[in-house]
């Protein structure tokens, strides 16, 4: 049912079945999951770059939509973190396939410099009822009402703390240093995983989604010449490289807005790409 | 009571539309094609396999080509234009 392109092998729903039994995966989680391996198939992800590279990603896997309810799917306080077993075991089947059908064991065909922790499991579901804009799977084209799931070949979450502030200004001062920090700027995509306190903030001083997304853009940007003391480009910094700026993803919509997270606390995350440019695109699919 | 073991693996050999090449002896009179794959120093490595392969062999041709992007599978007409012109391909990545 699924096959991967570059290596041609094919996962039908029996081996699928199997690891998610091996995951802990309660059979009505199947719709989630094939959703997801639906995703990770399409051309746009690079299946195989991304379970495979030194860059070390792991598929952050964004549910939306009522099947939250319905599985149990946690979008609340440690939303990353253990507890529940629909996030645990999804985010863990994924990982049980690309290991066992797709040959991506470490050392092997994985050959992550360093890998991170959300290669165990990184499954999360957005916290809608918190979130005053549209939920991801609307902003990317489904209908409201529908239920869904995006995969991303991300790097770890990275903590934004803004906690005294307390102004929408506060807020996206600490996220854009954050996503324009060097070690992983590029112009890939990002997700920003807001947490509820900072969206109550940032609605309450009348900021909209696009309006995020287009000051986070225009502010998470380097000089050339910050990108070559870091490494981050080749050769020395020459005349004109202090006033030439590099800005984190393609444009506003290469920063994607998720809600999550617990009541309490000025914690969000910055997730940027494994892809340092457009090697490697996050894909949302309808649950079916 | 017979227990029944699952086998929760795919293997290599069992890539499905996969035929692989006939394996040539050596490369005397032989086109040997060369693609690197866009990582940084991927084609001095390559340079080097030409280097010591033309000292050994006498080769007929050599194909260069390079992927745009080292992440992404090369395109369909690369792979056939390697098919069609060469008779073994070395591809090598860099960093």
């Amino acid at each position: 049912m699924l096959t991967e392109a570059t290596r041609r092998r094919t996962i039908t729903a029996e081996k699928v079945a199997i690891n998610a039994v091996l995951a802990g995966c309660r059979p009505e989680y199947m719709p989630v999951l094939l959703g997801a391996l639906e995703a990770m198939a399409d051309p746009a992800f690079t299946l195989h770059g991304a379970i495979t590279s030194t860059g070390g990603s792991a598929t952050l896997v964004v549910v939306n939509g009522p099947i939250r309810q319905r599985l149990g799917f946690n979008a609340g306080g440690n939303v990353f973190g253990p507890g529940w077993r629909a996030n645990a075991t999804i985010g863990r089947a994924i990982r049980l396939i690309t290991l066992n059908c797709l040959g991506a064991q470490p050392g092997l065909l994985d050959r992550s410099t360093q890998g991170h922790p959300g290669k165990y499991t990184y499954c999360i579901a957005e916290l809608e009822e918190e979130n005053p804009w549209e939920p991801l799977h609307v902003t990317r084209g489904l209908a409201p009402g529908t239920s869904a799931v995006t995969v991303f070949a991300a790097e770890g979450p990275h903590n934004v703390l803004s906690h005294y502030g307390e102004t929408a200004e506060a807020v996206i001062v600490a996220l854009a240093d954050t996503m324009a920090s060097l070690g992983s700027f590029s112009p890939g995509e990002s997700f920003v995983v807001l947490a509820p306190e900072h969206v109550q903030i940032l609605a309450r001083d009348g900021w909209t989604k696009p309006r995020i997304r287009e000051a986070l853009y225009a502010r998470a940007r380097r000089t050339v010449a910050d990108l070559k003391r870091g490494g981050k480009l080749a050769g020395a910094v020459e005349p004109g490289d202090e006033t030439r700026w590099e800005h984190r993803g393609r444009g506003p919509e290469d920063i994607h807005i998720v809600v999550a997270g617990g009541g309490a606390g000025g914690h969000s995350a910055f997730i940027p790409s494994w892809s340092r440019d457009r090697n490697s695109l996050s894909v949302t699919k309808e649950i079916r | 009571m017979t227990l029944k073991i699952l086998d929760p693996t795919v293997s290599a050999d069992e890539a499905t539309d996969v035929a692989v090449a006939k394996r040539v002896a050596d490369l005397d009179g032989k086109v040997l094609g060369l693609l690197h794959n866009g990582k940084v120093n991927g084609d001095h490595l390559l340079d080097l396999v030409r280097e010591q392969l033309a000292a050994r062999y006498g080769l007929r041709d050599v194909v260069v080509v390079r992927k745009p992007s080292a992440s992404r599978v090369a395109e369909d007409a690369v792979l056939d234009r390697l098919a069609r012109e060469c008779d073994a391909v070395v591809t090598a990545i860099g960093d």
